[in-house]
């Protein structure tokens, strides 16, 4: 009976009015955040599925699990690309039905590098750096919030951050060493790429979602140093993917 | 040219069980690693610290090679790597990207569901893992070694897969289980039908897989969905029970005659081994080195071989520091 239930809810067709939350685009979103925003925004419109981005200060709060972004659709919630991706598959619209077993187990592994690496990288710099964490990151994470809150707020949310960093094993490792994994990954990412268009065939995947996400707001936030940019700028191939995905997927917020 | 470098490494882990040269993950990884570069004349010794205070001194796996100590099986890969005994020597650089993309994904989906198997299940971690780990570490340590690890593995767990409002761990399992599955059919579909998931050797991608793999499959769990999961997927058993027989068959013989009772099992590999033992004695004289090594020779004992090897008989001599 409730599998039944299950499939009604999801036979219903995409709605106009689906939207998309994260937090407050110029003040408050840090980096990580952007971009897993941007990754799921990539997706949903590579599938063709329209959605608009509201930006509301307690997005994080919203969110069924804490993660940002989160997309309301009809009268259910779904958070973080992961869930949002099966999400779209049981309405019928998925992008790696195309896949055979060994593709579709490369393109998890590869999206699970990016979210060990990459997604853990940033989060580092963000919150276990002091520079960047005293300059940018509890500055703007609070910036919707008066004192005392703003306080107690942003370094909440540091420990949380330093206190996983810890149980994964990232607690120890110094910037260089970071900053080294991401090359690292990157160099990974550029050699599957190869010189293709996408990751597969020639179609877009949520790898590729994913990839661009991350990739381009590396090169488009400005932190304390450009060091991160410039390890990703060190790969022409990663570039030319992303510029493409812009211009293909974006292109009426391009300049 | 290597015994420059090779200067006398130890390797710190724990002890093994089951038909396993150990039963810790992270232990088994850096093992299989060692158990290869062996050949390439990396010279590791490996040293359990069952029954030792290191049980809660030290984090292991650890490599302590002169002063430096490395730890973390991608951290020792790395040290071995810039030693050049590299497993992954002969990959194409879209391999090594495949590699860093399958190790990403058994960390992420796999090691929570097994953290959780072994250390946070009630019936498993009352039955086989405290009693194991309690009966390794020496008295009073028995009383803290497994707790500590236990609290250890549940917050690993709650602190990267459990979201905010789910502090409570009986609100991921069942995300942990469906990933690990998941996970596990994934690594089948990849492996296909051969020996190893590159080539014919083994790489550190395989490593990783069995130190993940081979405790599941060989441990006797009380309860375990994820065990008989795997039990279904023939060429991963396989994987493990192959690299078990052809890189770990003279251990084997040494663990035999320590263990009450060997397991049917582990016996009819062994008469099989014992014709690759033959072979690989004939054609490697590192093979019998390996032996002494495991017999864990007494200092006054003399290697019976017919060309000593300057390094060998230097660490002997050498006075520990």
């Amino acid at each position: 009976m409730v599998c039944r239930r299950y499939t009604n809810k999801a036979a219903e067709p995409w709605p106009e009015n689906a939207t998309l939350y994260q937090p407050l685009k110029e003040d408050q979103i840090l980096l990580s955040d952007c971009a897993s925003s941007l990754a799921v925004q990539a997706y949903l419109r590579m599938c063709g599925l329209p959605v608009q981005v509201f930006c509301r200060a307690n997005a994080e709060y919203m969110s069924p699990s804490g993660k940002i972004p989160f997309i309301h659709v009809g009268n259910q919630v779904v958070s973080e690309l992961g869930p949002i991706v099966q999400f779209t598959k049981a309405k019928g619209h998925s992008l790696s039905d195309g896949l055979d077993d060994v593709q579709r187990a490369e393109m998890k592994a590869y999206m699970e590098l990016v979210n060990n690496m990459l997604l853990t990288a940033e989060l580092y710099i963000q919150w276990c750096d002091d520079s960047t964490a005293t300059e940018i990151s509890r500055p703007r994470y609070s910036s919707p919030y008066s004192w005392p809150l703003n306080k107690i707020l942003a370094y909440q949310k540091q420990w949380e951050v330093r206190r996983k960093m810890n149980a994964i094993g990232w607690g120890g490792k110094t910037l260089e060493q970071v900053y080294e994994d991401v090359s690292q990954c990157c160099q990974a990412l550029s050699q599957r790429l190869g010189t293709q268009s996408y990751f597969f065939n020639k179609q877009p995947t949520e790898l590729d979602a994913l990839v661009f996400g991350h990739l381009f707001t590396i090169l488009t936030t400005r932190l304390t140093s450009t060091e991160l940019a410039e390890r990703v700028k060190s790969y022409s191939n990663l570039l030319s993917f992303c510029r493409r995905i812009e211009q293909t997927y974006f292109e009426d917020k391009s300049s | 040219m290597n015994q420059n470098m090779a200067a006398a490494m130890e390797l710190r882990c724990w002890g093994g069980d089951w038909g396993l040269p150990s039963v810790h993950t992270e232990s088994l990884i850096v093992l299989l690693l060692k158990a290869y570069t062996k050949f390439s004349g990396a010279k590791v010794a490996v040293s359990p610290i069952d029954w030792t205070w290191k049980t809660i001194t030290v984090t292991v796996p650890e490599l302590v090679c002169g002063d430096t100590a490395v730890q973390e099986p991608t951290q020792i890969l790395n040290f071995l790597r810039k030693q050049r005994f590299n497993a992954d020597y002969e990959l194409t650089a879209r391999q090594g990207a495949d590699t860093m993309a399958y190790i990403a994904l058994l960390e992420e989906k796999l090691q929570p569901a097994l953290l959780h198997t072994f250390w946070v299940d009630a019936e498993n971690y009352s039955n086989l893992t405290r009693p194991w780990f309690a009966s390794r570490s020496p008295f009073p340590l028995n009383f803290f070694v497994p707790g500590r690890l236990a609290s250890g593995a549940l917050s690993r767990i709650l602190l990267t897969t459990g979201e905010a409002p789910l502090h409570r761990i009986s609100e991921v399992e069942g995300k942990i289980y469906s990933d690990a599955k998941e996970c596990l059919n994934l690594l089948s579909y990849r492996l296909g039908t051969a020996n190893f998931f590159f080539g014919n050797s083994p790489t550190s991608l395989d490593a990783f897989a069995f130190g993940f793999l081979a405790p599941l499959h060989k441990a006797s769990l009380p309860s375990s969905p994820l065990q008989s999961h795997l039990r279904q997927l023939d060429n991963l058993t396989g994987f493990c029970d192959n690299i078990l027989a052809v890189y770990f068959s003279s251990d084997h013989f040494c663990k035999i005659a320590a263990q009450a009772g060997p397991l049917p099992p582990v016996q009819e590999t062994m008469d099989a081994n014992l014709q690759k033992l033959t072979q690989l004695v004939n054609k490697e004289s590192n093979l019998i080195e390996k032996m002494d090594d495991n017999l864990r020779s007494s200092p006054q004992h003399k290697p019976h071989r017919p060309e000593p090897k300057p390094s060998l008989s230097s660490a002997k001599s050498s006075t520990p520091a």
